[in-house]
């Protein structure tokens, strides 16, 4: 006899015997499904938090981001061409570990008397590192071609970048240039801070 | 859906596959005694799901594993708790094994025809306990690293091969960052590997033999499917809340302080272990680690022919019964004996102390690139307490003990320094009997000395009441951080007390340019004073040529100036503990 057959003689007899006989069984087979997906599912369930965590840490809050010191006021050229600057951070923690004084990115800066515009480094696009041609005295990323004039706007309408470049707060207190550095998700119209 | 079943049937097989698995015949019927090798494989599955989760942000080197570990149990999503299962799973993985074979012996299921299983059994019986010591060092804290640093140590033991053997596994001489790779690798490639391959032939031969059960049969035959399945999935569901109310209860595993050579701790492995590390206090390390495992291995091995005949079985579950009974007794005296040493405990309540500050300095300032041992090494608190153990300890205490909570054998020779020159510590030295007590100068010169018999001794009772104002006057001076200072005025007038009522000016100084033939009480407990005292107590400022054998540990370079400053301040700290 195979167990197929087996298992029907089987049932077909408890079904004689009694119905509660039936639901019997199939409390008993409800309860061993839930069981062992309870037991199944237990591991990943203990755990999963854990691998959304980051998605959890993500604030998107602006005041959080530090400012940070860049350089004295007076190294920017006073007729309004823009200067390259390195940003090194106070301190970065990156997961455990915590480092001091790290660069962690470059910005354009220019000056309109004490006022001072930001640009992130990186081309919107795809995340380049853009120049300054003082030749055409406007900024060309050298991946895809992107142009921007002075005041970051795209210049040419052929430009993949899909907005102008990124600016950021500044403010110059005693004779100092501060930032606050962030970066922005590349490839959107719209200026969205990565956070 | 049926449609799509059957497709997938016709190309793979798989409802025949399922039967096969499920419509497993249960002789004698479902029973609550088959349900051990289920609930193993539930266990290992929960370690290889959960283990793979934190290895997602575990980071193997010396300068990122406690880290990374730190990181998983203090700053991550719900990560305590990931850690915690892991690691009461483990614990309870050991436990089931034990149950699982003693009713594997007891049935006589280890027997002809099916030796072969029962040595794949006992094959992953030492592949989990190697899980076990592997993943205890990962977290590189003191407790897994000193405990591991033991159990290499065993390696070398074995015959011809055991130093190179022990060079290999940890990566050098040294442990470091290639001890902690080579036992990640174990622990998450090799081992899980063998015991999953291992795992995969225990059930095919299993399966193969079927349930071995006692005749009679206490009921009619079934099937795994529903029955067995149901008692199976009961009991895992309990493993699985056990370890749920263990990790709720310690609050997930626990992290000592970082692993660091220089820094002593009291090394014991996981109480699974205790048994070994016991019986290694009675036996040489040659006996315990090789030649006691190699006889009852073997004996272990043969035990399928043993069981061969009556008195064989009797005898192969009295050797198992016997070896529980040992290894639990062993466990026993490891625990009692730990609980009697008071300087275990200390050591206990040190690392734990050690713990909970150097996870209080990361979540203050970070952990920087070189790692978290740094933040205790650099920490004054830390070093305080170290310091003061090492150079003053042998005569001084603090709150009676050494300053890190060890108790000393020896009496003091030297005062209690906990709450030195608060308001308290002085009007108790100002008391004879305190002054000639143990607690003061009892072990010193100076308890026979003018201050004891001339003055304090001689006393009336007008005079007595006064001492304890002098203590405020005096206590002022130390600027301790948890007491407030006087008022200018109140100041005046308790310096009268000193001057004129006790005229304790006659060999004391105090904001005066004379020399007294006492000590310079001028802004005595301060830091600066006690930074002087410290550098040469036989200074005419302080007890001169009348110095008892207090060292001038700055004069003679016993300490180094920032040593001096930091055991200053800690122990100027904080009041004493009442």
């Amino acid at each position: 006899m195979t167990k197929e057959s087996n298992i029907a003689k089987e049932s077909s007899e408890t079904t004689k015997k009694c119905c509660s006989e039936d639901s019997r069984r199939r409390f008993i087979v409800v309860s061993t499904i839930t069981v062992s997906a309870a037991c199944g599912l237990f591991p990943l369930a203990s755990g999963i938090t854990t691998i959304l965590d980051p998605v959890k840490k993500s604030t998107g809050d602006q005041e959080k981001v530090p400012w940070t010191k860049v350089a004295p006021l007076g190294n920017l050229p006073e007729d309004g061409k823009p200067a390259k600057f390195e940003v090194i951070l106070e301190q970065v923690k990156d997961a455990w570990t915590t480092y001091k004084n790290v660069p962690v990115g470059a910005v354009y800066l220019t000056r309109d008397g004490d006022v001072v515009t930001a640009f992130n480094l990186k081309c919107p696009h795809l995340g380049c590192a853009v120049d300054y041609r003082s030749k055409s005295n406007d900024y060309f990323c050298p991946c895809h071609n992107s142009t921007f004039g002075l005041d970051g706007s795209v210049t040419d309408v052929d430009s993949p970048s899909p907005r102008g470049l990124d600016t950021m707060d500044t403010k110059v207190e005693a004779g100092v240039v501060w930032i606050r550095f962030q970066q922005f998700r590349p490839n959107i119209s719209d200026k969205v801070p990565l956070s | 859906m049926n449609r799509f079943l059957d497709w997938l049937d016709d190309r793979s097989g798989i409802r025949g596959i399922v039967k096969e698995a499920l419509y497993e015949k249960v002789p004698g019927g479902a029973r609550w005694r088959y349900v051990w090798g289920s609930c193993l494989t539930f266990a290992f599955f929960t370690q290889v799901v959960t283990g793979t989760l934190l290895w997602m942000s575990y980071s193997p080197s010396a300068q990122t594993a406690w880290e990374s570990v730190y990181f998983i149990q203090y700053e991550v999503w719900g990560g305590w708790f990931l850690r915690g299962v892991h690691h009461y799973m483990a614990q309870a993985m050991i436990v089931l094994l034990v149950l699982h074979l003693m009713q594997v012996m007891i049935d006589g299921a280890y027997k002809a025809p099916r030796e072969l299983n029962f040595w794949f059994g006992i094959a992953l019986l030492g592949v989990t306990l190697a899980l076990s010591l592997t993943g205890y060092l990962l977290p590189w804290d003191q407790k897994g690293f000193w405990a591991t640093a033991v159990a290499t140590n065993l390696i070398a033991e074995v015959p011809l091969i055991g130093p190179i053997l022990q060079k290999i596994v940890v990566g050098g001489v040294e442990y470091g960052h290639q001890t902690i790779t080579r036992f990640f690798a174990l622990h998450a490639g090799i081992l899980p590997a063998a015991l999953i391959g291992l795992v995969v032939a225990h059930i095919y031969l299993f399966r193969k033999h079927g349930i071995h059960v006692k005749e009679p049969r206490p009921k009619k035959d079934s099937y795994f499917w529903p029955d067995q399945i149901l008692k199976d999935g009961v009991a895992c569901l309990a493993v699985m809340l056990a370890v749920i109310i263990l990790t709720l209860y310690f609050k997930g595993a626990p992290l000592g302080p970082p692993a660091d050579p220089s820094n002593e701790f009291p090394a014991r492995p996981e109480w699974y272990f205790l048994f070994l590390f016991q019986l290694l206090k009675y036996v040489p390390a040659f006996w315990g680690a090789v030649i006691i495992p190699l006889v009852l291995g073997l004996l272990i091995l043969i035990q399928p022919f043993l069981g061969a005949s009556r008195k064989g079985h009797q005898f192969n579950i009295g050797f198992w019964w016997c070896l529980l009974a040992g290894a639990a007794g062993l466990t026993f005296l490891a625990f009692s004996e730990d609980r009697a040493n008071t300087n275990h405990g200390a050591a206990v309540k040190e690392a734990e102390w050690q713990a909970s500050r150097v996870v209080q300095i990361a979540q203050e300032d970070g952990i920087p690139p070189a790692g978290a041992v740094t933040l205790l090494r650099n920490d004054h608190e830390n070093r305080g307490r170290r310091i003061f153990a090492a150079h003053c300890a042998s005569c001084h205490r603090y709150n009676g003990h050494d300053g890190r909570g060890y108790s000393v054998e020896e009496d003091p020779s030297a005062p209690e320094l906990a709450g030195f020159a608060s308001q308290d510590w002085l009007t108790k030295l100002l008391n004879y009997d305190h002054y000639t007590s143990i607690e003061y100068f009892g072990g010193t010169a100076f308890k026979d000395g003018t201050m004891a018999k001339k003055v304090l001794k001689k006393y009336n009772k007008e005079e007595q009441k006064l001492l304890p104002q002098v203590a405020i006057l005096l206590s002022d001076q130390a600027e301790l951080p948890y007491q407030e200072s006087l008022t200018d005025e109140k100041r005046e007038s308790l310096m009268d007390i000193f001057y004129d009522d006790l005229a304790c000016i006659d060999c004391h100084d105090i904001d005066s340019e004379g020399e007294g033939s006492a000590p310079d009480l001028t802004g005595y407990g301060s830091k600066k004073w006690m930074t002087d005292f410290i550098i040469n107590p036989e200074h005419e400022r302080f007890y001169g040529k009348k110095n008892d054998r207090m060292p001038a540990y700055g004069r003679d370079n016993k300490l180094s100036p920032e040593e001096i400053e930091i055991v200053v301040d800690w122990i100027r700290l904080r009041p004493a503990v009442k």
